[in-house]
Formats: structure tokens, C-alpha cells, sequence
């Protein structure tokens, strides 16, 4: 570009004939007129000025600064004109009200060298929060005011203006609006002034405005403004083209297309044009000379009556009836710039002539906005997102002018409020204070400077409760790359000169952080630090705008990569291909926690993304968990607070949720990435706190529509889990469906197994009303064998799918047990003895009881034992403790309880009591021997190494089998395995009759709820594929084979959190006396927290977070991809640091 | 009322170019070379620029009125040549366009953020194309993205377009005046790409435009 050797503003020629911006006139005219300080502050339409003299000062050796706002910069030119330097000082429109205490006190006391105000307006707002008309300024400060209509006359005025400064002793204000700031014409310049310091002579009395001293001084200003008057006069700027008995009186921008408006309309000659240069003081003489001359005058002036007013006032003192036209007559409007056609319509009708009808508009389709944005790179965006991440929606953001204020809106959304420069602070504090409430203020690096240290020591000394955010890109941003006080251009290469940190500090600010938003996860941490905080916590997001880097390298951005979609991972479930991909809409908060959690995970706090860390296809957790739930897509939900879609997300897949969150054996914690520290997300307990929220609210009253019958009916035999979960996938694939069992109630084991201090009736008796809200029939009381067999079902419905538990307890197999009555421990089933006591019965109970088993009956049985009145109650396990089929908490609880444990001992006979010696149960130690068919060591009795347990009860809990005689049609047996369990297609659950389907415990495999439930759901399948073919069952995949799971590729993280995982509320040990549930629901704030530990290990195919979340530029959509456009691209990477499918990956060539 | 015919003639011998894009195109700058041809032709000109927020990634337009104007805005139906640096830019133009509008655009697609925020695909060109011929038929398109590419300047995007609007003689003075306007106001390093741009450009537009006989100079 032009190199200062062919710059214009450098040339000193007189007759060059260059073409200058507005701003650039104005500054051209200044060093014409020999000014030898400029200051000012950036600020839209004005910047140029100040830009100008930072481009040209060095080599002109006039003194410049970027003063730190408005009211210095005029300070500082106040005092270089007491210096005897000619001074000039630009800003914008607000920029001149924030100076308001200096520039009311100057014309007092009175400028020595010329001193010029630029003040640039903004009619229509287009880069401002208001449109203020500063000419109201010229009466109430005594000051000049001088107001050009184009480039060519703010030249001439600034160069002019000193001079008015100097006979006047005012400061003179040079306003001229956007349209004449920026626009650009041919200026024929003049030779550089020559720069004079003459130095200040000390004079107290003229320099001091005590009051005796300024009321003195009130009384030269008439004076000063008569001087200021007169020279204007003889200056020309009053000027008169044409003749004739109507005039248009215009000023500012709206003369010049007065002029072109005249000469197009060909009136140039019969219409007399006035056009004001200078505003105040008021030309009088001149207007009242043309007010005597013409019939008709319209006033042509943007924003307030201010002329036509004082026209007005002038015809009311001389006695004059001239007719003045303009605002108050309606012809004008008196708001925003005006156009040519406004001016045009306003004139034609003043002036009488034909008004042109305008062209008519066709209805054009609008065409999609394209609002200013963040650029690609843009450190704010960061800092954003990681603010969006850590604050929930409760949370009010306040923020500043600048770049900033592009915060606003989707999908940043970090404006609730804004004012003024500095008020993001005060704004946020003052809500902060009435409310009680925390918030959050940002403002920028030079805004922080300009006016937001006083906010933040206010916010300090009234211990305000906020987050104060300074956004530090280290650049005047918005308005064109100045320099901010934090880094110095002037001097060539950007050096750090103020701390922002140590102002906080030195302030008072005691919770001070310093982060580089690029590093997402450290800034998401330091905001969710602010965020617990109480008080003033001061948050510094510090990194250098690329933007202005680029420029400060010659317009090269230098990029570290180049960034590109994988679109094999991109808006792709892990499960796409298996149809388990949710139905769910996509959500913001969704998306937001998914993000947070990836860029907490993905890169070391303190280490920017470096690519290595990525998630499975599918997370361990999901592949876990026998129902193929998606914990991520909830644990998101529930961060975000979105506990009905998260309750959503959860029944879509599970049919009893109020039952699985308490009695699951969750596998998924086992795998969970958390799992190494020991402390696993409570995935669990998440759950549970999600359906006692959606129990409390009433969600599942809201039940889903009825599905559509398909005009088959089905009959489900057994209803336990496995039968209500195949019984409610039936009927919403449209099935008729009758439940059948031998109980009264449904619920199977879930009804008579499981003791009420772990799944109270209340929770069961609400997914058994979700299901049979479907329609499902229930038929209590009817036993397979007795009331029921299978050809007569098979002949009432289409298909049978049977679904009976395993009933049939095996036996201790030990010696003395038949000669109970001889004085030996009563034996007694477990699940006979906690069905009596889950009936409220009170089963006979010992004093001293063995529970004989290792899994979860034996340990259910204990404590019911317990609670049932036994002093003692000893588990006795063949295996070694890690070898309990239990749940590690069970069997926790029960020690606590006082269950006692002994571990290898394998039980051998049953000791009747004689002649003083105790009954009991004599057992054999064991030791672990060859690994067996399950792949765990077959415990072996050691010989001689018998002991008595001392015990009047023995409860036996060493497995179940199902009891299958009754499996008959036509008089044959389904086949069944050795066990005697129903031999089934493992995916279909298919008997070897093609009508009858079977899953849960009368089948082969896993016994825990869950994967009965899985079983059920999949013989739903099953039945399905059988009845109406595969393309109709596959509608509703059903949840896949566990053994589909393994060899599942793993999550590979950064970072882990650490914290502890969150533990509900449980009953103390000295309270568990009855059957009230020991084991509470995470309170939300915990639930949400504990959400927040997800690391969303597997990929998401709804996310679109960088869309909708981000919104970075060089992001687009191409026939429903998502693309990175390489030319916008900054390289920054932020992107994939919180991708949570790391589908976003650096191209192979830059 | 009569209205001097003389009046309308000096009207009439105005030239108003509308340049229109996206922030970062090169929209002001390519603005700024017409002008400062037109000040070493001996035209006179002035140029106005709306910019400020618009400049990141918004919309942005500039304009050029040669031909004794004052004040630099183009109102509704005045516009007498669009420079379109980006199609939905010049199809967001079109109140600006008169029947005689010569249009010349690039078809090289910036896709507003906002369109893709809402999942919305960026409308087809051949719909945008037309649109824009049923207010002013005659357009002339550019495909800029592989005239940079060929031309190995990335960012002469709006020289290259420059090129094509001084290749359709609509100006009052010769491509080359153009060029040495662009040449004088490019860092040396940067000059040849962007020579290659200006004649690719240039050639594009001769080759897609047949010649309009009687077509009224301007």
C-alpha cells in the first residue's frame, strides 16, 4: 500500500490534488494549519483522525496519542494550547459527552494556540447506541461549532478553525458526520503549516477558574462568541448560490445533496441555497437578510430543529413573516440521516413542485442477512464459549462496546445488557447488587483502561457479587487496530507496558485470574472457579487479536495449521450402523455440556489441544450397558438441566427406569473411563435422581400417544422384568398384548425379591403403570401348567413370548439337612424368605443365621435377616471376596450393617445340637484351584480343615433354575439345554417352536434385571421379525448382544477429573432398622456436578456444536455437511479442542 | 414546472458504480482504485464506504458517483453498474439496479454464518442469477474463485473483478489507466499476482459477454 514517501498527508506541495477520506481532509487541513499536538480516542466515524496523526506524527514530529479515552485526550490538547501549541483532539459523538467536565470549563478560562475539537456524529446509529445531535452543545458549552457537508469543506474548516480558535479564545468543535467522514473525495491540499510551541507564561489568575476568578471569566465569553461570530462571517462560511422569493437553507451533510438535488431539478438559479457552515454562534445578520428576501425557506438539516428553531426565533425578534418549512411543518423528519429521496420529497413539496412518484419497490423474497460476526480466530469467541460452558443460563452477562458487542445473539449469547463504554461492569454490578444475584461484566482491554477501572474498584469496595471479565486481545479492535495501553504500536513491535492484572490487583481485586482462551479447558476452569467465587472474582482472557497480528506482519496471517472436518466421525452416532441411534432432537444445552466435557477432557489444563486425545465410537459405559443406553446424551442433559428430556432419553430405551436406577448392576460404571481412580461417574445414581425428578413432576402422566395397532395380539408369560420389558416394547410396536402371572400383581421378581429397603413399592408399582398405560392387559393368578398352557394361547394369540423366572432353588447339597426337626438349623430358601418378608409376613429368622451364596440374594437376604431381628448373621462364600457375584456396594452395605463375611468356606454338612454342643453349619475351607468353565477358579476344599459356624438358621441362596416341564406344545417339550433352561436364538429369542419366544431367566445367560429387561426387549424383537418381518420390527432396533460389544475400540483423554464422584444421601447405620429405602437421590446441584464428570467418551450424531455453539465464520454447511472454509480458517484450533467427536483435524498440507 | 433539460443531462452524465461483498473481500479498496483512477483521468468522483461493524464478515458496499456529484449516495433504481464481489451481495443489490444496470458478479458463494446456523443450504446460483437478470438483464458473471487460483493471488479477488468491469468498457477511461491506479496502490510483492487477476479477469468478461450494439456509452 501507499508507503509514507507517496502519502498524501506527508506531501508538501501546494495544488496536490489527492483523494482523502473525510477524516483523512480534516487531518490534512490541521497540518496545513501548522498543529503541533493530537490526541484522541478511536472510536467510529472518527477514527481515521486519530490514525491518520498516529501514521503521520513521526515523520512530521508533532506530538500524538491514542490518550486513554476522550476526556484526556481533550485535556491534553487543553494544555498543549496553554502551551502555546496548536492542538487537536478527535472522538466520536459520546466520545465528546464523556469529556463533558473539561469541555464546560474551557471556554471559561479561554485556549491560547488554536485548539479544535473533532467531534464525529453518527445520524441512523449505524455504528453507535445513539444518534445525538451535538450541535445543542455550541449553546450550552459558548463554543464554535462548525459543520461540513463534504470532505472538501472539512478540509478548508479544519485548516480555518485555528484560526477561529485563536481570535475567539474558544475551542472550536468540528462536527461532521458519517457521511462526510467517510466519505472520499478529490482535496486540492495546501503546504504544511509550520508547527510553533510558544510555550506557557504563567498567569494564576487566568488559568484558575475558582469561582471569583470564573465568574469573572462568565463574563468575557459574549465577547469571545460575538469574535467567533464575525470572523465566521468574513470567513465565507455563510454561503449564497441562486435568487429568487424561496430558499432551502441547508447545513451539514444534507447541503451537498442539496446541491445535487438543485442542479438535477435544474433550480440552481431560481431557488436561493443557503448553506451554513458554521452553526454557532448563529449568523444572524446573514439569516436575517435572506429571511427579509424570500416568502418561503425550508430548512434542511438532519436530526433536531436546531436552525429552524432559532430561524424561527429570529422572524419572532426582527418582526419578520417569512415562512419557515422543515420538521415542525412535517416536510422533514426529525430522526436519522437523510437520504437524497427524503431530502427530494421534502423539498419538492416545500418549494411546490411536482413530486416525483418514486419507483415503485417490487416486492422482492428478502434476501438472509449477513450481520457482522466474530472473526475466524477470534480470542473473544473463546472466551465465549468457555463462559457459556461454566455459567448456567441463570446467569445475566452485561458487556462493553467493541468488537464485544458481537457476543450478542445465537449462538454466543453474551449480552443481556450493554450501555456504554466501561458499563459492562457497572451494569453487571448493579443488578448484582439488587438482586443478589452473581453476574457477569465484560469489557474490553481498552474499555478496561478508558473507563472500567472505576467500576471495578467500586465493584471491589462494595464487595459487589461478579465476575468481572476483561476480554485482552491487546488491540483497539473494532474500531481498526490502535493501540490499548497493555501494548505500544508506535514503537514498532508490540511491547507489554501495562499489566491489567496488576491494575486488578493494585485495585483491590483479591480472585485474579490470568487465562489464554485458547486454552478452552484452563478458561473453563478459571470461570467455573469465578463462578463459586463470592465477591469481585476478576477473570483477564489474554490473547493477542490475529487479525492485527496479520497486519503487523504485512497482511500474512501465520497459521500453525489448517483445520478440516473428518466427516467419518462428524454428526455420527457410534452406533449409526446398529439403528441405535436416538430419536431425540438435538439441543443447545445438550450440545454445551457435550463440548464442555470434551474440552475439560481432551487437553491437559495449562496445554492447548494437541490431538492425541479421542473418543471411542461408542462410549464404554453405553457399550456396557446391557440396554444400550446413551449415558453421555443424558449425563449432558442433566448438566444442562434438562432433566425432562434427560428422563426422555432414558425411558426411550429403558422400559423401567424407577426400577433399574436403584437394583442395576451397572456395568457401565465398571467401564467408565473415571473407573481407574476408583471414582467411576455415578452414572446410576444419575439416573435415579432423573426419575425422581420426572416422579415429582408428573412427566410420565404426559405419557407417549398410544401406538398404532398393527391389528396382532401377543401374550407375554411371566411378569418380571423380562416380561414387562418385552410387554411394553410389544405394545409400542403395536401389539395386543395380555401379561400373564402367577402372582397378583406385576413385577415378578422385582415384586417378590428384592427387599423394600432397596426398591420400595412406590418405584415399581410407577413403571408398572407406565407400561400397562400402553394398554397392555394383566392377567394376575394365572400359572403356566395350572390355569395356562401353550397350545391354548397360541390358539387365542399370534405368538407366545415367554418370559418366567427362575423359580426353582437349588439346594444346599450338604448332609443333615433333611433331619431338621433333630435339633440342626432350619434351612430356607432365600427367595422364599425375602418374598415373605417383601409381603410384610415377618419370615421365621434365627438368632444366629448363615446365608450361604455370594450373590445379590445372599446378601439382600442378610440384611434382611438383620432387620428381621437375627443378632448375627454370618455370609458364607466359597470364593474369595472379588469373586462375589454381588454388587461391591451391597456387599459394602451389609458390612456395614454388621453383616459378617467369611470367604472361602465352602459349607459341608449341617450340625445338629447334642449334649451342649451348638447346632450349626460345618464348612470346609477352600482354596482356589483350576480355573473353571466360567473362567474363575473352582474353589477347592482343603482336607482337615473343617470348622462349625454356629448358627440355628441357614438361608440358602446358591442359584435358582427355571422350572420348564410346563414348556409344552402339543405335549412336547421346547428344547431346552442341560441346565433345563429354554434353548433360544441368542438374538431373537426364537424357541424351537417358530410362535413361541423366550427371554430372562428361563433362558440361557446373564441373571440381573438389566439384562433381562435387554432380553425381553430383544424376544420383543424377535417376535416382531417373526410375525411382521424384518423391515418392520427393525423400526425399534433392539438393544444389541453385549458380545457385539466387546473389542470396542477405547477413549483415549487428556485429562480425567479427579473429583470425587458424588454419593446420595443414605440412611445411617442406626436408622436401617426397618425397610424404609437406605439409599436417597442425588440433590441437583450434585447431580448436576456429578453430570458435569461425563467425559463424553463416545461420538454424538446429533451434535452440531460449532455451529451452534461457536459459530466461527469459517464454518459452513454444504448439502448438510458441515465444511471449514481453509481461506478463513485462522488456525487456532479451538474447534477441536471441544469437538466431542474429534471429527475436526488438521489438514495434511497447510 | 418546467424542468430544464440541461438539468437532467448533468444527472444523467453521472456514473454511479455500486460495489457490494462480504467484509474482507476487498470492497472499499476496490472502490479506491476506481477513485483513484478516475482523479488521474481527470474525473471527478466521490466515494462513499458504509463500514464499521459490517467489516467483520458482514455485509459491506461502497459506492462510486464520477461526474460532478457531491454527496456519494446511490438511492433506489440509481445505480448505473453493480459490482457484485459475491452473488447473494449483488442479488441483495437488486432495489438498486434499473433496467440498464450492468451487473457484473462473481459466482464464487460466501455462505452467511447465519444461513448455515439455521441449516439452511445457500440458495442455488442459477436461482440467484436470475433473480438478479429480472431486474437487470444484463450481467456478466465471474467465476472469481478459480481466476484467483489461476492467477496464484488469493486475496485479488476484487482486482480481478476490477479487471472484468474495466474490460466492458462501461468506465470513462481505458483498463490500463485502471491498472496502473491498482498497480501504484499494491506493495511491490504483490503486484504480478495481482496483474494476472486484472487480465484474467478482463478476459472472462470479454469472453462471456457478447457485444451489445447501440448499447448507450457512458
Amino acid at each position: 500500500m501507499s508507503d509514507s514517501t507517496n502519502d498524501p498527508l506527508l506531501a508538501d506541495v501546494d495544488g496536490l490534488e489527492a483523494l482523502l477520506l473525510g477524516n483523512e481532509a480534516i487531518v490534512r487541513g490541521a497540518l496545513e494549519a501548522g498543529v503541533a499536538f493530537a490526541a484522541g480516542y478511536p472510536g467510529t466515524p472518527s477514527s481515521e483522525v486519530t490514525d491518520s496523526f498516529a501514521r503521520v506524527a513521526g515523520r512530521l514530529g508533532l506530538v500524538f496519542e491514542y490518550s486513554v479515552n476522550e476526556k484526556i485526550a481533550l485535556e491534553m490538547a487543553f494544555a498543549a494550547s496553554l502551551a502555546g501549541a496548536r492542538s487537536i483532539c478527535a472522538m466520536k459523538h459520546l466520545g465528546l459527552m464523556y469529556a463533558g467536565d473539561p469541555i464546560s470549563t474551557i471556554p471559561y478560562v479561554g485556549v491560547k494556540a488554536g485548539m479544535v475539537i473533532v467531534s464525529a456524529g453518527d445520524p441512523s446509529c449505524a455504528t453507535s447506541p445513539n444518534e445525538q445531535d451535538q450541535r445543542h452543545l455550541g449553546a450550552m458549552l459558548h463554543v464554535p461549532i462548525l459543520d461540513p457537508s463534504t470532505p472538501r469543506e472539512a478540509h478548508s474548516m479544519a485548516r480555518l478553525a485555528f484560526d477561529l480558535s485563536e481570535k475567539s479564545r474558544l475551542p472550536v468543535i468540528l462536527r461532521a458526520t458519517t457521511r462526510v467522514c467517510h466519505s472520499r473525495a478529490a482535496i486540492r491540499c495546501g503546504r504544511l503549516g509550520e508547527r510553533t510551541v510558544a510555550g506557557f507564561v504563567r498567569d494564576p489568575k487566568r488559568y484558575t477558574p475558582i469561582p471569583v476568578n470564573a465568574r469573572a471569566m462568565r463574563l468575557e465569553i459574549p465577547g469571545r462568541l460575538e469574535a467567533a461570530r464575525a470572523f465566521m462571517s468574513e470567513a465565507g462560511l455563510f454561503q449564497r448560490t441562486g435568487a429568487g422569493r424561496r430558499a432551502v437553507l441547508a447545513t451539514g451533510a444534507p447541503a451537498a445533496v442539496c446541491r445535487d438535488i438543485l442542479r438535477e431539478e435544474g433550480l440552481q438559479d431560481s431557488v436561493v441555497l443557503a448553506v451554513m457552515g458554521g452553526v454557532h454562534p448563529l449568523p444572524a445578520p446573514e439569516l436575517c437578510a435572506l429571511l427579509a428576501e424570500v416568502e418561503t425557506l425550508l430548512v434542511v438539516e438532519e436530526l433536531s430543529p436546531f436552525v429552524e428553531d432559532a430561524l424561527c426565533a429570529l422572524c419572532h425578534e426582527h418582526g419578520l413573516r417569512t415562512r419557515i418549512l422543515g420538521k415542525r411543518s412535517g416536510h422533514l423528519p426529525v430522526e436519522f440521516e437523510y437520504s437524497p429521496a427524503i431530502i427530494r420529497r421534502g423539498l419538492c413539496a416545500a418549494l411546490g413542485l411536482e413530486v416525483r412518484a418514486p419507483v415503485a419497490a417490487k416486492a422482492l423474497d428478502p434476501v438472509v442477512p449477513r450481520p457482522p460476526n466474530l472473526c475466524a480466530g477470534c480470542p473473544h469467541r473463546s472466551t465465549y464459549f468457555a463462559a457459556r460452558a461454566a455459567f448456567g443460563k441463570e446467569h445475566l452477562y452485561f458487556n462493553d462496546i467493541g468488537c464485544y458487542t458481537l457476543g450478542y445473539g445465537a449462538p454466543l449469547d453474551t449480552v443481556d445488557g450493554l450501555l456504554c463504554m466501561g458499563a459492562g461492569f457497572t451494569l453487571a454490578a448493579g443488578v448484582a447488587r439488587v438482586t443478589g444475584t452473581r453476574t457477569v461484566g465484560f469489557v474490553g482491554d481498552s474499555t478496561f483502561f478508558h473507563s472500567g477501572m472505576a467500576p471495578l474498584l467500586n465493584a471491589i469496595k462494595e464487595d459487589v457479587n461478579m465476575v468481572a471479565v476483561i476480554l485482552d486481545n491487546q488491540v483497539t479492535g473494532m474500531t481498526g487496530f490502535q493501540e490499548s495501553p497493555t501494548v505500544s504500536i508506535a514503537q514498532g513491535a508490540p511491547a507489554r507496558k501495562v499489566s491489567i492484572e496488576g491494575v486488578a490487583r493494585a485495585l483491590g481485586a483479591r480472585h485474579v485470574e490470568t487465562v489464554r482462551p485458547s486454552d478452552l479447558a484452563a478458561t473453563i476452569l478459571a470461570f467455573e472457579r469465578a463462578r463459586a467465587a463470592s465477591g469481585v472474582s476478576v477473570i483477564i482472557a489474554e490473547e493477542p487479536c490475529p487479525m492485527f497480528l496479520g497486519r503487523l506482519k504485512g497482511g500474512e496471517r501465520s497459521r500453525p495449521a489448517v483445520y478440516t472436518v473428518d466427516h467419518e466421525r462428524c454428526q455420527t452416532c457410534g452406533r449409526e450402523g446398529s439403528g441405535q441411534r436416538c430419536q431425540q432432537p438435538r439441543t443447545l444445552g445438550q450440545e454445551r455440556s457435550m463440548a464442555r466435557s470434551r474440552a475439560l477432557c481432551a487437553s491437559p489444563e495449562g496445554a492447548s489441544c494437541d490431538g492425541g486425545a479421542r473418543p471411542a465410537r461408542v462410549a464404554p459405559c453405553a457399550l456396557a450397558c446391557p440396554l444400550g443406553l446413551c449415558v453421555q446424551g443424558y449425563a449432558a442433559h442433566i448438566f444442562a438441566g434438562q432433566y425432562c428430556s434427560a428422563f426422555e432419553l432414558i425411558a426411550s430405551r429403558c422400559p423401567l427406569p424407577h426400577s433399574v436406577c436403584r437394583v442395576c448392576h451397572r456395568p457401565c460404571e465398571t467401564t467408565c473411563v473415571h473407573a481407574a481412580s476408583g471414582e467411576p461417574v455415578a452414572i446410576n445414581d444419575l439416573k435415579r435422581f432423573v426419575a425422581d425428578w420426572a416422579a415429582r413432576e408428573g412427566v410420565e402422566e404426559r405419557a407417549p400417544p398410544r401406538p398404532k395397532p398393527n391389528g396382532k395380539s401377543a401374550a407375554v408369560v411371566g411378569a418380571g422384568p423380562a416380561g414387562l420389558a418385552a410387554a411394553h416394547d410389544l405394545a409400542l410396536r403395536g401389539y395386543e398384548v395380555t401379561l400373564y402371572d402367577a402372582a397378583d400383581a406385576p413385577g415378578g421378581l422385582l415384586r417378590s425379591g428384592i427387599p423394600l429397603f432397596r426398591l420400595p413399592v412406590e418405584a415399581l408399582e410407577r413403571d408398572v403403570a407406565r407400561i400397562l398405560a400402553l394398554g397392555v392387559r394383566f392377567e394376575g393368578g394365572r400359572r403356566l401348567g395350572l390355569d395356562l398352557n401353550l397350545d391354548d394361547l397360541l390358539a387365542r394369540h399370534d405368538a407366545v413370548l415367554v418370559a418366567l423366572g427362575a423359580h426353582h432353588a437349588l439346594g444346599l447339597g450338604v448332609a443333615g439337612g433333611e433331619a431338621e426337626a433333630g435339633g440342626a438349623p432350619r434351612v430356607v430358601d432365600a427367595l422364599a424368605y425375602l418374598e415373605e418378608a417383601r409381603a410384610g409376613l415377618v419370615p421365621r429368622t434365627g438368632e444366629r443365621v448363615a446365608v450361604v451364596g455370594g450373590g445379590n440374594a445372599a446378601i439382600d437376604a442378610a440384611r434382611t435377616a438383620l432387620r428381621l431381628g437375627a443378632r448375627q448373621v454370618t455370609i458364607v462364600y466359597r470364593r474369595r471376596r472379588e469373586e462375589m457375584p454381588a454388587l461391591k456396594d451391597e456387599i459394602a452395605e451389609a458390612l456395614l450393617e454388621g453383616v459378617e463375611l467369611c470367604t472361602q468356606l465352602d459349607p459341608v454338612r449341617l450340625v445338629q445340637a447334642a449334649a451342649g454342643a451348638p447346632c450349626g453349619l460345618e464348612c470346609a475351607r477352600t482354596e482356589p484351584g483350576e480355573p473353571d468353565a466360567s473362567g474363575r477358579r473352582r474353589p477347592l476344599r482343603v482336607v482337615g480343615s473343617e470348622i462349625l459356624v454356629e448358627v440355628d438358621q441357614v438361608i440358602t441362596a446358591v442359584g435358582q433354575a427355571p422350572e420348564t416341564e410346563t414348556l409344552r406344545v402339543a405335549g412336547e417339550l421346547l428344547a431346552r439345554k442341560k441346565d433345563g433352561s429354554v434353548e433360544v436364538d441368542p438374538e431373537t429369542g426364537q424357541t424351537s417352536h417358530a410362535r413361541v419366544f423366550a427371554a430372562g431367566d428361563v433362558t440361557p445367560g446373564e441373571r440381573t434385571v438389566t439384562s433381562a429387561i435387554a432380553a425381553g426387549q430383544r424376544a420383543a424383537w424377535g417376535l416382531d421379525v417373526g410375525l411382521r418381518g424384518r423391515a418392520a420390527a427393525d423400526l425399534r432396533p433392539p438393544p444389541q448382544l453385549a458380545a457385539a460389544a466387546r473389542g470396542a475400540e477405547q477413549p483415549h483423554l487428556a485429562r480425567v477429573d479427579r473429583a470425587a464422584r458424588r454419593r446420595p444421601p443414605e440412611l445411617s447405620v442406626e436408622r436401617r432398622g426397618g425397610f424404609d429405602e437406605n439409599v436417597g437421590a442425588l440433590s441437583e446441584s450434585q447431580a448436576r456436578a456429578e453430570a458435569g464428570r461425563c467425559a463424553v467418551c463416545g461420538m454424538c450424531g446429533n451434535c452440531r456444536s460449532c455451529l451452534d455453539l461457536f459459530g466461527c465464520p469459517a464454518f459452513y454447511l454444504e448439502e448438510g455437511r458441515i465444511e471449514i472454509d481453509p481461506l478463513l480458517c485462522s488456525g487456532c484450533g479451538v474447534c477441536a479442542e471441544f469437538c466431542p467427536n474429534n471429527a475436526i483435524v488438521p489438514r495434511s498440507e497447510p | 414546472m418546467t424542468r430544464p433539460e440541461a438539468g437532467r443531462a448533468a444527472a444523467a452524465a453521472r456514473l454511479r458504480i455500486l460495489i457490494v461483498g462480504v467484509g474482507g473481500q476487498g470492497v472499499l479498496t476496490a472502490a479506491r482504485h476506481l477513485g483513484e483512477a478516475c482523479l488521474r483521468t481527470g474525473h471527478e468522483a466521490v466515494l462513499g464506504q458504509l463500514h464499521g461493524m459490517s467489516q467483520r464478515g458482514g455485509s459491506v458496499e461502497s459506492t462510486v458517483v464520477v461526474g460532478g456529484a457531491e454527496s456519494s449516495f446511490i438511492e433506489e433504481g440509481e445505480a448505473d453498474v453493480v459490482l457484485g464481489l459475491e452473488p447473494l451481495e449483488t442479488l441483495r443489490a437488486r432495489p438498486r439496479m434499473h433496467a440498464q444496470t450492468r451487473v457484473v458478479t462473481s459466482t464464487t458463494p460466501v455462505v452467511p454464518h447465519l444461513l448455515s446456523q439455521m441449516g439452511k443450504p445457500y440458495p442455488p446460483l442459477p436461482e440467484i442469477l436470475s433473480a438478479i437478470r429480472a431486474a437487470a438483464p444484463d450481467l456478466t458473471t465471474l467465476d472469481s474463485a478459480a481466476i484467483v487460483r489461476q492467477a496464484g493471488a488469493r486475496r485479488a479477488l476484487n482486482v480481478a473483478m476490477l479487471g472484468a468491469l474495466a474490460a466492458l468498457e462501461v468506465l470513462p477511461f481505458p483498463a490500463a489507466a485502471l491498472w496502473s491506479a491498482v498497480a501504484a496502490r499494491t506493495p511491490e510483492r504483490f503486484v504480478a499476482g495481482n496483474r494476472r487477476a486484472f487480465e484474467l479477469g478482463g478476459a472472462a468478461a470479454k469472453a462471456r459477454t457478447s457485444p451489445a450494439p447501440g448499447r448507450p456509452a457512458c
